[in-house]
């Protein structure tokens, strides 16, 4: 994971040196070779307006970039400023593609994007301390136009401020969020085994009881935790339902709801739950686990006898 | 069968509700159970008082051809029971009739 971190970023350094010069030059020649090279590292930039090439040199998205060249070339060429509307479509269906990653992959997404970029700034920061040369292009992009900006662009820029005046929470930010799958069981017909429920649990930071309190109240079954430290969950259940359960958990429960951090604290107050972040800071109240109505599904015969 | 008189909206029935108990939370709660087998069971908990949970559940039970019933629970009040894992029906049906707004819909289960 680390070594794509460090791999990935040095290729956009040394693309984003080469398009430092000249961008038009660097857009219309060498865009063919670069993007041979990187297109298959490339999972997803979303954040950048396609229609500034400064903007595209500066942060290294190298996707647009080859979208755009891809589509019109020579319509770039001739009329460099606006290109937008041909590309509008493309852009969202990027964002699709990135929710849906967002919601299959424990390991977020869209973060992973953001720490790309964290890198690259860091990286820039250590080995060749342009940071100067660095700043003067980020303005030149405001300076030279009298454009509207569009919502994008001005929000990637204030995450870049953020990011260049708050190195901590950029090496915060670093820290991964990576979770096995559940190791679901069968035992018996009537019975599914949680294996690794434990590790679960410890990898998430979170107390059993209240994850237990969870699963067992979303599947509307009971259980408990055997001596082997995994659960048994009375009912037959699938990996990936179980999975599900879990990821809206950690949604509520685990990753910070302002910022997706999971460096998170789940405290007690009062009769509340609250999710403090340890990343940004935030704190809200999370819903309470109540298990509600539970229909009768034993034999009827059985539960009379017993109450009687 | 006319559900138009089910679909007047009283705005303030979850503010009414919420204070009455605050076992209930202003959501509606579609839950899912296994019973004994494969079989499954939807339970839908939340549904203002000020409906009649009998016509619903009548007429749930000719669209999504299932059977169902309404049950009286102590602390959540009258609970609709379908047979199945009637919860996207259910959704899409409590939502077109007006009955409840999709954010109010709470979805658990698997
Ligand atoms: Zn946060």
């Amino acid at each position: 994971m680390d070594e794509d971190m460090i791999f990935d970023p040095s290729l956009k350094k040394k693309k984003k040196k080469k398009t430092g010069f000249d961008m038009d030059a660097a857009l219309a020649g060498e865009t063919g070779e670069s993007t041979s090279v990187e297109a298959p590292a490339e999972t997803g930039d979303v954040d950048v307006p396609e229609d500034d090439n400064l903007d595209l040199d500066n942060f290294g998205k190298k996707k647009k970039k080859k979208k755009k060249t891809f589509f019109n070339l020579e319509e770039l060429e001739n009329t460099l400023p606006e290109t937008p509307p041909t590309e509008e479509p493309e852009q969202q269906e990027d964002e699709a593609v990135d929710d849906l990653d967002l919601n299959i992959d424990f390991t977020n997404a869209r973060k992973k994007k953001k720490k790309k970029n964290i890198d690259e700034f860091v990286l820039e920061d250590d080995t060749k301390g342009e940071d100067q040369e660095n700043a003067d292009d980020q303005h030149g992009v405001w300076v030279g136009s009298d454009r509207d900006y569009t919502y994008d662009e001005l929000l990637e820029r204030v995450f870049d401020i953020m990011r260049e005046k708050n190195p901590s929470m950029v090496s915060g930010k670093k820290q991964k969020f990576i979770m096995r799958p559940p190791q679901v069981v069968r035992i018996g017909t009537k019975k599914t085994s949680f294996a690794n429920f434990t590790e679960i649990c410890k990898t998430l930071h979170r107390q059993p009881k209240h994850l237990l309190d969870f699963l067992l109240a979303e599947l509307g079954t009971s259980g408990s935790v055997d001596g082997n430290s995994q659960l048994i969950i009375k009912g037959r259940f699938q990996q990936k339902q179980i999975e599900n359960v879990l990821r809206r958990y950690i949604k509520e429960y685990v990753t910070c709801h302002t910022c997706r951090s999971p460096d998170t604290i789940l405290q007690k107050d009062t009769r509340l739950f609250f999710l403090q972040c340890e990343t940004c800071g935030s704190r809200c109240s999370v819903a309470s686990i109540k298990s509600g109505f539970q229909a009768v599904t034993g034999k009827r015969a059985a539960i009379r006898a017993k109450n009687v | 069968m006319s559900i138009q008189n089910l679909n007047t909206f009283d705005p303030f029935a979850d503010a009414i509700k919420s204070s009455e108990d605050d076992v209930q939370d202003g959501l509606v709660h579609v839950r899912i159970q296994q019973r004994n087998g494969r079989k499954t069971l939807t339970t839908v908990q939340g549904l203002s008082s000020e409906y009649d949970l009998k016509k619903i559940v009548r007429a749930c039970k000719k669209e999504f051809a299932c059977n169902g019933t309404v049950v009286e629970h102590s602390e959540y009040g009258e609970v609709l029971q379908l047979q199945g894992d009637q919860r996207e029906n259910i959704c899409q049906w409590l939502i077109k009739s007006g009955l409840v707004k999709p954010e109010q819909l709470k979805v658990h289960g698997f």
